[in-house]
């Protein structure tokens, strides 16, 4: 009996369904006592078939299908796939409506960041600060509704251009929120990098050196935490980033300390970005025309999500309707590195490890392999098609 | 208040009994709301705690393979049990304590502690791997509080020389109140009933992001609703006695109330301050800080008392 349990190793599952997490995904953590020696991740569970489904939409539909990839960062999915067909059709959209994408991208990184701060640290089990956090948020979120109408899938970009402009009164909204949110953020800082038993919670936990985040290939504030200098709106600028440049926002820790901080900080370089941009904003038109049908040819367009780098592969053939699209979400790339930090920490701190690179589930999941009982066979397209009809007739 | 109710009555209506688990649930409610207002949201309606247990108490209780069926029923309603023996020694409302019998003290405090290990024995009897690890847990925090609460309440009962609940509540009132003197115990004792209750920041062993609800996770229906309620119970109590030992005792309803609600104040504030320990975190916290302290404190009582009656008065003797 005794040898029995030594050999059986415990393993504690968490998710698919989890109070914790509020996407779907699969973790296994196998631990000794309270310490985890081995962790697995199982994704997929939101797999909807966009990628196939934007072949059989035209361009402009797919602007819609692709702002709907992500509910949190809606608008650089639409921005990345936009900027990628402008480049196809060889068409450049007016400096006032790049500059509005710039303005929206930030907007929306205000919002992905007030929303993790929130749930970090709820997984941490400090709720006040994500009751707060999440108040303040609401500030963004109005400003995102005057601006476009819309709380979550502002629908700013069309080919060629924004549908948005704004008006001497929302810049002034814009200016009032950025003072309030700067004073809020001010003080959440002070509280991550202050509070004692906060800090017992991250300071030193889950730390990834420089030379890991490299070989994991982590990206965006996580990679950035641990002092990878990789930003695509730095390395490349796009829309309006050449005009109104930003600056990289870096830690050398690495550890979940400094993932806060990095974000918070990237707060603050939004807001100067966002009233450089108010004040700044060229005037003119919001589009220009753009061709019905795209001109045949490929290209990759990579825009900064506020996860990381969000990576688009768009194909033509010609025709009023895209042959492939593909798109690499920043989530998928930091993976790695949770799965590598987590072991030989206790299992009170994987929440905070899982939710330290802000991981959205459902902008992820790509692909889904069935397989036959036998574990051999793996089902192809028109078989899984036939058991769709059958499953439903 | 010296007044004496009739033995069934004051086993079942006043107030023991149902008063008792009526004030459990008005605490309840106390208590989440101010927590709820120190996080800047709305919080529930007074009737909540009420509709959650009668909803409870009608749903289902769902038995899992693999435990032992007596023990599963039974431990909910040991615990309970418990909690409503231990109101019949202290002074709950102010009225003087149903039964009252030297050494009261020690047995109330170790029927507090039943509540968690029947937690404990609850999330062990289970197959379920969240029940095991929130067992381990709670029965981990059990045994780092435990003995710093202890001798925080232990702190006024030397120093008065009696181990009688209603003797310690009528002699703090006579004396310097023992928060005054004894302000180490009172912070102990404070923070070793949230230990006790799992309440944030010492919630590790029902962590709900890491392991659903601890130890009651395949609790359902009327054993959950029974923990539930016996944990209010224990609220009730804890802060009774707290108060009672260190605010300078109860003589009237009016003086337990605001006495209690004082520190259910500080109490909903704390919950609200902290993010959550982790196990070790809380371990070392009671061993490395909390028991040498409250031991220090100890020796300076009984070294006070012992020198001379006016020094020993100083330390609240």
């Amino acid at each position: 009996m005794a040898e029995r349990e030594k050999s059986e190793k415990f393993v504690v599952p968490i998710g698919p369904q989890h109070p914790a997490l509020k996407e779907p995904g699969h973790f296994e953590f196998t631990v000794d006592g309270e310490v985890v020696t081995n962790a697995t991740a199982r994704l997929g569970f939101v797999h909807r078939g966009m990628e196939k489904g934007a072949e059989s939409r035209t361009w402009t539909q797919d602007l819609y299908l692709m702002e709907r990839v992500c509910g949190i960062c809606s608008h650089v999915h639409a921005m990345a796939f936009v900027l990628g067909v402008e480049k196809l059709a060889n068409v450049q959209a007016p400096p006032r409506a790049q500059a509005i994408r710039e303005l929206v991208a930030e907007l929306e990184r205000i919002h992905s960041h007030m929303l993790w701060l929130g749930v970090a640290a709820h997984e941490g089990g400090f709720d006040t600060l994500f009751m707060f956090s999440w108040r303040d948020r609401e500030t963004v979120m109005d400003l995102l509704e005057t601006i476009s109408g819309n709380r979550v899938n502002y629908s700013a970009n069309v080919l060629g251009g924004v549908k948005v402009d704004i008006n001497d009164r929302q810049k002034d909204e814009l200016l009032r929120g950025m003072d309030f949110l700067e004073e809020r953020t001010q003080h959440y800082l002070k509280v991550v990098t202050e509070d004692d038993t906060f800090l017992g919670r991250t300071r030193n936990i889950g730390v990834m050196s420089f030379d890991e985040a490299t070989l994991l290939g982590a990206i965006g504030p996580t990679g950035r935490a641990s002092g990878v200098l990789r930003d695509v709106r730095v390395d490349s600028p796009y829309a309006g980033y050449p005009d109104f440049p930003v600056n990289i926002v870096t830690a050398t820790a690495g550890d979940l300390e400094a993932r806060f901080v990095v974000r918070i900080k990237e707060l603050f370089e939004s807001y100067r970005l966002v009233r450089e941009i108010v004040e700044k904003i060229p005037p003119g038109d919001l589009t220009t025309k753009i061709p019905r049908r795209i001109p045949e040819g490929e290209t990759v367009s990579r825009v900064e999500a506020p996860r990381g780098e969000l990576f688009y592969f768009i194909k033509s053939n010609g025709t009023d309707k895209p042959e492939r699209v593909k798109v690499r979400t920043p989530s998928l790339c930091n993976w790695a590195s949770v799965l590598t930090t987590a072991i030989g920490h206790k299992l009170a701190d994987m929440p905070m490890i899982l939710a330290g690179i802000d991981p959205c589930f459902s902008c992820n999941d790509r692909m889904v392999v069935l397989k036959e009982p036998d574990g051999q066979s793996v089902w192809d397209w028109e078989k899984l098609r036939q058991y769709g009809i059958e499953y439903y007739k | 208040m010296n007044v004496t109710f009739p033995p069934l009555l004051a086993l079942l209506l006043f107030p023991g009994g149902i008063f008792l688990l009526t004030s459990g649930l008005i605490f309840e409610y106390i208590d989440r709301k101010l927590i709820a207002r120190y996080q800047n949201r709305i919080g529930p309606r007074w009737f909540q705690p009420l509709a959650d247990m009668v909803k409870l108490l009608a749903k289902e209780e769902v038995i899992p393979t693999g435990t032992i069926k007596a023990l599963f029923i039974a431990l909910p309603i040991v615990a309970l049990a418990a909690a409503l023996t231990a109101g019949l020694s202290v002074p709950l409302f102010g009225f003087k304590p149903v039964f009252s019998y030297p050494g009261d003290l020690i047995v109330t405090l170790y029927l507090l502690s039943l509540m968690t290990l029947c937690i404990g024995l609850a999330g062990a009897n289970t197959e379920d791997r969240f029940s095991i690890v929130g067992a381990t847990r709670a029965l981990t925090q059990l045994f780092s509080y435990e003995a710093p609460f202890l001798l925080a309440l232990l702190g006024p009962a030397i120093a008065l020389g009696t181990w009688n609940i209603n003797e310690i509540n009528q002699g703090a009132g006579q004396n310097l109140w023992f928060i005054l003197s004894q302000p180490i115990g009172f912070l102990a004792a404070l923070i070793g009933l949230m230990g006790k209750l799992e309440l944030p920041p010492f919630d590790a062993p029902e962590a709900e992001t890491e392991i659903v609800a601890g130890a009651l996770t395949e609790y359902s229906g009327r054993g959950f609703a029974l923990f539930k309620i016996g944990r209010d119970v224990e609220l009730v109590i804890g802060l009774t006695l707290i108060a009672s030992f260190y605010l300078g005792g109860f003589s009237s309803p009016l003086d337990f109330l605001w006495k209690t609600m004082v520190l259910l104040f500080i109490t909903a504030a704390l919950q609200s301050l902290f993010a959550r320990l982790r196990i070790d975190q809380t371990v070392g916290l009671w061993w490395r800080i909390g028991a040498i302290l409250v031991l220090v404190q100890m020796l300076m009582i009984i070294v006070g008392s012992s020198l001379s009656p006016f020094v020993g008065r100083l330390f609240g003797g």
